[in-house]
């Protein structure tokens, strides 16, 4: 599904991610750690590609990196569901218009969109909340209304990059939980995160990062 | 589906940005009035002298020994000569009660025999009203054998010519710079209220739309922000025109409602102008993101 092959990122700030070599196969679910600032969000970045290597190549769902079209972007990007620490909700739109968002660029019909978003917001616990704004929302909520809306359209990988940096003890650890199971019904899920205590919480693979390499995948 | 996500976006993009878009309506109507004022000073400027020189009637003065057929002849090829706009007849006992209209004095109690020629007042259309066309005009109808003579106020017309073809070259530069430093003002003003709707557009990228479908509903708010604008503007034209005549102060000839192409044009400029604005925010923001 995702295939770093010696792909080099340089930024002219000098920091840069070097020699990465990995592959993520469907139904996986993988941790991206590391400490702040070593290239977890910029791999991310990569995959959902936004940022290109400068040297090697990275290809996510067969369209490289090297070759792809601005018009493909959008067609790699519409089988991702994207989760952020800032959650990136439309904060001018309720919880049913942010979470439809996905269907509606797809164009899917008013009637499909209805269900599909009725059964999302079902699943985690948000049906009381379609008609409030993100902003009378706890940040719990806020992050469970993004990652209804990165799965909505039934993605083939989730990218969440630290969900639960915002989110106290609690409710990290219910993020991190809805998140496995959505990995558990069968979607590819990798998650960059600094926080050991989720690793050991619920382990599984990991990349770990050190200034932009990759120094152990276990 | 997808037509249906850009018009309802395009809609609630205005209602939820309604400050930004009630300053850019307001900007682009203020575009507009300025265009569509200097347009219409232009044509007003121009309808007053074109008024004051079709007066200038060109009159062909006949011998007194010329005959029906001859002023027949002249007649018919006056009348067939391509511009003419009007041609009347003066015979000589209606150059006497002219002379006697003027000048209170019957000139035929001063003289015996009425000395006053007869001749044709000849006026041109608006369309060939030039000194060059005019002279040809004379000189073929100095071939004529009746004719006296041609008086035509060469000097006054070629004045007028000139002061028409400077309001011209003055407007036309005028006016191209009141519609460059609107565009510039206007692109100004929309590009502030794109970048208002920054996270948006971020968000519906990273969510997958296409450029496309990131830009059709800006492109759909920026036409109707510009129709908007075209209809206000027009109807502060209109409101000032007839407040100018209510208040006695000018009656002017050419008014904007007569003036279809004009309201086109406006309107055109208007959905162009903030449609096309907007597209290049657009664009210009896409390059910044993801």
């Amino acid at each position: 599904m995702i295939r770093f092959k010696e792909a080099h990122l340089r930024f002219d700030t000098g920091i840069s991610l070097r020699d990465l070599n990995f592959q993520v196969k469907k139904n996986e679910f993988v941790y991206l750690h590391g400490s702040s600032g070593c290239g977890k969000s910029s791999i991310l970045k990569m995959i959902y590609m936004d940022l290109f290597p400068n040297e090697g190549e990275v290809t996510v769902f067969d369209y490289n990196s090297n070759h792809v079209k601005r018009r493909d972007i959008a067609s790699v990007r519409q089988r991702i569901g994207m989760v952020f620490q800032d959650f990136k909700l439309l904060m001018d739109r309720d919880v049913y218009s942010n979470i439809a968002l996905p269907l509606e660029l797809l164009g899917l019909k008013s009637g499909e969109v209805r269900r599909k978003v009725a059964m999302t917001a079902d699943e985690l616990g948000l049906r009381s909340r379609l008609n409030h704004f993100p902003y009378e929302l706890s940040g719990g909520e806020q992050q469970r209304v993004a990652l209804a809306r990165a799965m909505v359209n039934s993605p083939d990988l989730i990218l969440a990059d630290e969900p639960t940096a915002n989110l106290d003890a609690k409710a990290a650890t219910e993020a991190l939980e809805w998140i496995w199971k959505v990995h558990n019904d069968g979607t590819c899920v990798i998650f960059a995160t600094h926080k050991d205590q989720l690793l050991k919480q619920e382990p599984s693979r990991t990349l770990s990062l050190v200034s932009g390499e990759i120094i152990e995948d276990r | 589906m997808k037509f249906g996500y850009i018009i309802r976006e395009g809609v609630i993009g205005i209602r939820r940005a309604r400050m930004p878009f009630m300053i850019s309506v307001f900007s682009i109507t203020i575009a507009l009035v300025l265009v569509g004022v200097g347009i219409l000073a232009v044509d007003n400027g121009l309808q007053y002298i074109g008024d004051f020189q079709t007066e200038y009637d060109l009159e062909i003065f006949l011998e007194n020994e010329s005959s029906a057929d001859q002023k027949r002849d002249i007649a018919v090829n006056i009348s067939e000569y391509p511009g003419v706009f009007r041609m009347d007849y003066l015979s000589k006992e209606d150059a006497a009660a002219l002379y006697n209209a003027e000048f209170g004095e019957d000139v035929l109690s001063l003289l015996d025999d009425n000395p006053l020629p007869s001749s044709f007042r000849v006026t041109f259309d608006e369309d060939h009203l030039s000194a060059v066309y005019i002279q040809s005009f004379i000189q073929s109808m100095e071939l004529f054998e009746a004719v006296d003579e041609v008086i035509f106020r060469q000097d006054l017309f070629d004045r007028v010519q000139g002061i028409m073809q400077s309001i011209y070259i003055i407007a036309s530069g005028g006016l191209f710079l009141i519609i460059l430093s609107t565009v510039f003002l206007t692109a100004n003003n929309l590009r502030l209220m794109i970048l208002a709707r920054y996270d948006f557009i971020e968000i519906v990228r990273l969510l997958g739309a296409s450029d496309f479908m990131v830009k059709a509903p800006f492109f759909l708010e920026g036409g109707i922000l510009g129709f908007l604008g075209g209809i206000l503007s027009i109807l502060v034209i209109a409101g000032f025109e007839w407040g100018l005549a209510y208040a006695h102060i000018i009656d002017l000839p050419v008014r904007i409602m007569n003036h279809p192409e004009l309201i086109l044009g406006m309107l055109i400029f208007g959905i162009s102008l903030s449609s096309l604005g907007v597209l290049k925010a657009v664009r210009r923001m896409l390059r910044f993101v993801s």
